[in-house]
């Protein structure tokens, strides 16, 4: 262990304190360890550790060969998915970076032949598409209008019409959807250097903010989906559902029934509802100032999980936080939510799972089994029951795989979406190269 | 049952001379006036808020007037009365919403359907004015306030009386037996439908033993009224079952069939008899029955999932396993009560190999099930299953897991716990427990306070160290919580908006149910309300 994490208790935040001074292989293997003994537990803050560490790693490695650096993400990244497996998120942002690597990689090439191609016409402000571009190239192109409305980058690089339209965005978002929520983590102005790992850089600084935004950006979406009076159902303490129903709490009366997911969580779940936070140093500072429902005058009923169906029949929606989604649609999430879901269906009330797009993962799940985490089973039978610790087997699973055909609708950071359209999400952000990197 | 309306009615202790004839005798005028001073001299006591003004007014009436003319004055005048107490309770504090919604709860448990739940209605009511009688006015009304500020809206209609915390105030005629019982039943210590059924009888049949007839009266006419007064304290510490209900219902008839002319120890004698013949049958041999027959749906290498703790799945897996079978079982656990504990401590003990987890582990226990196994509190007229809160979800998941096999759902109830009241979904019928259950409680944190001294010791430790503004915040939170070192819920009665529900039961739709196992044999949910109707025909 860093000698900074002694004084803090191990975290995301000693971690990222850490990595400043820290040498980058004690770095990896500090967030490895954090992730074996699940110190690091939530997906947004797995997220911002691996993000944060890759950019370690690539700034620290000192070449300018894109497969060298490929190599080295991928090595890194092998390592931090075989320590939590489970994690898919830490999976989900190595697979970002490589495709942030690879695109950059095929950019510099083409800005070469491109420039070459350039200088002899000696006019690049033809409007051009790039013939020779690679096979997606109607998908593609329809990004580059787009492109031009993003926020300019703070690197100061000559951008003209033949540059953006010569490296056009390679993740093709849809059109109509906004386009600061593009989550490509690409930049526009290209020196043509043969340095790709500033840019690439860059475009992790853009995961990074990006998994700062989600929320905020996931909540934009909020005053679509909630009227004034509903009665919304939700478990756990996930911040996403909660910015999303204070979203809009600001606009509308409605009244939340949360269900408290006794026992994994429901310490964080009484904190939330009841807006007195208690020190989980994983939640980042600035949600545990948040105020709560409660304090926007919503009514919110706290209820034991067991009285979900009791109550589903006077729901008019679910709202449901997860911890990562499937290509499939499926969802793993909290334990607990796959009857929450089933019971919506089962009195016709709709599901909506709110989850930025990082924890999106292309994995298929073929065997549910192995998506299923056991927690603490001190957690369900205290040690004061000794007796009964002894002699029965005792289960505390922490996530419940969710079938697709439960949910009827997702809410990411780039709109809604129904399940059985999250695979082109997938195509979108990932490459299929990394996919087993 | 018809019958047994009446007979409760007229046995009860009717027309006294005095104010309560007002409240008490509708249809009784027929009878002589002159009555026992015993219960007329209780009544008074027991109503002391009775406005005086009625007494002269009925006084010279009754006299005069013919048998109907008088009962009409009577309720005449009882509606005035009400609304004039009504009105008098929200100059004092807003609190005019009390007397009508306890009644109608509590004559909904108690009487269960049948005619003869008037009685105790009406004793209900009078039980409570005389509690209310009893406690200093303004906190009263100040407690109600808060009460009603954090009843969830859509439960508006089962929120009562909140539920007797102490003996104090309760009638002199209540028997310790009853008392004591009460207060078990309130904490849970005496829980489960057919445990409070039982309870209740073997605490009456105490009374009956304990009681005398007063002078003037027979024993089937006033021992009616004496039990209502162990009911309605009963009541008022936990609403009643459907087995309670039924139980009293059954015994109220025996009372009612005794034949005024035999002598009261013989009375008693057969009373005693037919309560232990109630609990034998109805409870004792019928869990045998049904333990046997549900045993035999057990199969070498099944996984039977079970909800919470029901003593009648316990005695059938206990019984599975003494005829050598070899399966396990999968008990869910449920906040606030965790029944499943006392059931797994059992299993366990007894050799069976038990997996226990909560209702988040549902979908897990529910993968490799091979059959469900459900307790029941009541089966009402429906089909449906009424049962702790949680089995709807568990009867669910059995139902509808995604492999494509269902798990078949065998609910194993007495024939006692049939009732003929309908529900379609849990909110109309259900019971509400204090929602202070669910604000986690102090045994629990003291297990965990013995890290306290460390944790605090570690969390001041760095904070002199570290100059940094990110550990600053980091640390932050880390103070303030030992301040609020309870739940963070503990003081949720104090914030607005907040409001926590514990209800106690759910309904589970029939269609999750494959099958009921009765000791009248097994049969579809449908088969409830025909069974309910022979067993109360008999």
């Amino acid at each position: 262990m860093p000698s900074t994490s002694v004084a803090l208790t191990p975290g995301l935040a000693s971690f990222l304190k850490s990595l400043k001074t820290n040498p980058i292989d004690t770095s990896i293997d500090n967030l490895i360890s954090l992730l074996k003994r699940r110190q690091i537990r939530h997906s947004r803050s797995c997220a911002t550790a691996t993000a944060y560490l890759l950019l370690r790693v690539i700034s620290a490695c000192r070449t300018t060969d894109a497969a060298k650096l490929i190599e080295r993400v991928q090595s890194v990244g092998r390592r931090l998915v075989a320590a939590q497996p489970r994690e898919m998120v830490v999976g989900n942002i190595v697979r970002r970076v490589l495709g942030l690597i690879r695109d950059e990689a095929e950019d510099d090439r083409e800005a070469d032949f491109n420039l070459s191609e350039a200088g002899s016409e000696s006019q690049p402000q033809t409007p051009r598409v790039p013939d020779d571009h690679s096979d997606s190239l109607s998908g593609r192109f329809e990004g580059s209008d787009r492109s031009s409305s993003r926020p300019p980058l703070s690197q100061p690089a000559p951008i003209t019409m033949f540059s953006l339209l010569s490296h056009p965005e390679p993740e093709a978002s849809l059109p109509g959807t906004p386009a600061s929520a593009s989550p490509s983590g690409k930049m526009l102005g290209h020196t043509p250097s043969k340095d790709i790992r500033a840019e690439v850089l860059e475009g992790v600084n853009e995961i990074i903010d990006e998994l700062g935004q989600v929320d905020d950006q996931i909540a934009a979406y909020a005053l679509d989906h909630i009227h004034s009076n509903e009665i919304i159902l939700t478990h756990t303490s996930s911040t996403t559902v909660q910015k999303f129903l204070l979203k809009a709490a600001a606009k509308r009366k409605f009244t939340v029934i949360h269900a408290e997911s006794y026992p994994n969580n429901h310490e964080a779940t009484h904190a939330t509802v009841s807006g007195n936070s208690t020190g989980d140093d994983e939640i980042l500072s600035t949600e545990s100032f948040q105020k709560p429902l409660i304090a926007l005058g919503i009514t919110v009923i706290l209820i034991p999980d067991s009285a979900v169906f009791a109550l589903m029949s006077r729901v008019n929606k679910v709202i449901l936080g997860t911890h990562s989604v499937l290509a499939n649609g499926g969802l793993v999430a909290s334990a607990g939510t796959r009857v929450i879901a089933r019971a919506a269906k089962v009195h016709q009330t709709p599901v909506v799972v709110v989850s930025g797009v990082y924890k999106l993962s292309p994995v298929y799940p073929f065997d549910f089994d192995s998506l299923i985490e056991y927690g603490d089973a001190g957690k369900v039978i205290g040690y004061e029951d000794g007796d009964l610790v002894d002699q029965i087997d005792v289960q505390n699973p922490l996530y419940d795989y969710v079938p697709a055909e439960l949910i009827d609708l997702y809410i990411t950071n780039l709109g809604g979406h129904a399940p059985s359209y999250l695979y082109r999400i997938v195509s979108d952000h990932y490459r299929k190269e990394d996919i087993n990197f | 049952m018809a019958n047994s309306v009446d007979s409760a009615q007229t046995s009860s202790p009717s027309v006294p001379t005095s104010a309560p004839a007002t409240q008490q005798s509708t249809d009784m005028s027929s009878q002589p006036p002159s009555q026992p001073s015993s219960t007329g001299a209780s009544k008074p006591a027991k109503q002391p808020k009775q406005p005086k003004a009625n007494a002269p007014a009925a006084g010279p009436g009754e006299e005069k007037l013919t048998g109907a003319e008088l009962k009409k004055k009577a309720k005449a005048e009882k509606v005035a009365r009400r609304a004039r107490e009504k009105a008098e309770r929200e100059t004092t504090g807003g609190a005019g919403a009390g007397p009508a919604n306890p009644t109608s709860a509590k004559k909904g448990v108690a009487g269960a359907g049948a005619g003869g739940k008037d009685v105790p209605g009406q004793q209900a009511q009078k039980g409570q004015k005389h509690r209310r009688g009893s406690n200093s006015q303004p906190s009263a009304t100040e407690q109600k306030k808060k009460q009603e500020d954090k009843s969830v809206a859509v439960f508006g209609h089962l929120y009562g009386q909140p539920r007797r915390t102490t003996i104090a105030g309760a009638g002199k005629e209540v028997h310790p037996a009853v008392l004591a019982l009460g207060l078990q039943m309130r904490d849970y210590v005496v829980c489960g439908s057919s445990a409070r059924c039982v309870a209740t009888l073997l605490a009456f049949k105490r009374v009956i033993e304990a009681y005398t007839t007063p002078l003037g009266t027979s024993l089937s006419r006033h021992l009616t009224t004496h039990l209502s007064h162990q009911i309605t304290y009963l009541s008022t510490c936990r609403p009643l079952s459907i087995t309670q209900g039924n139980a009293i219902r059954a015994l109220k008839l025996a009372i009612a069939s005794i034949d005024p002319s035999v002598p009261e120890a013989s009375a008693k004698a057969t009373l005693s008899d037919f309560i232990d013949s109630f609990i034998r049958e109805k409870i004792t041999v019928a869990d045998q029955v049904i333990a046997a027959s549900a045993a035999q749906k057990v199969q070498d290498g099944d996984v039977i999932v079970t909800f919470a703790g029901s003593s009648i799945v316990k005695q059938t897996l206990l019984t599975a396993y003494k005829q050598g079978k070899k399966f396990r079982v999968s008990i869910i656990d449920s906040r606030p009560l965790f029944e499943g504990k006392n059931l797994a401590r059992t299993l366990a003990n007894a050799g069976l190999e038990v997996q226990y987890s909560l209702v988040n582990g549902i979908s897990h226990a529910i993968k490799d099930a091979t059959k469900v196994f459900l307790g029941a509190h009541a089966m009402t007229s429906n089909g449906r299953l009424y049962s702790r809160v949680g089995t709807a979800l568990v009867a669910m998941s059995a139902k509808e897991r995604a492999g494509g096999v269902e798990v078949p759902v065998i609910v194993c109830c007495e024939t006692v716990k049939f009732t003929d009241r309908v529900a379609l979904d849990s909110i109309v019928v259900n019971e509400i427990a204090d929602a202070d259950e669910l604000v986690p409680s102090e045994p629990q944190q003291q297990v965990t306070g013995l890290f306290d001294p460390v944790a605090a010791a570690a969390a001041a430790q760095p904070d002199p160290k570290k100059g940094n503004s990110k550990t600053a915040a980091a640390s932050a939170p880390a103070d303030t919580t030992p301040a609020p070192d309870a739940s963070p819920l503990s003081n949720w009665k104090d914030t607005a908006n907040l409001q926590l529900l514990n209800i106690m039961y759910d309904v589970t739709p029939a269609e999750y149910v494959d099958m009921v196992v009765t000791e009248m044999g097994s049969l579809p949910p449908s088969a409830v309300p025909i069974v309910h109707r022979m067993s109360t025909n008999l």
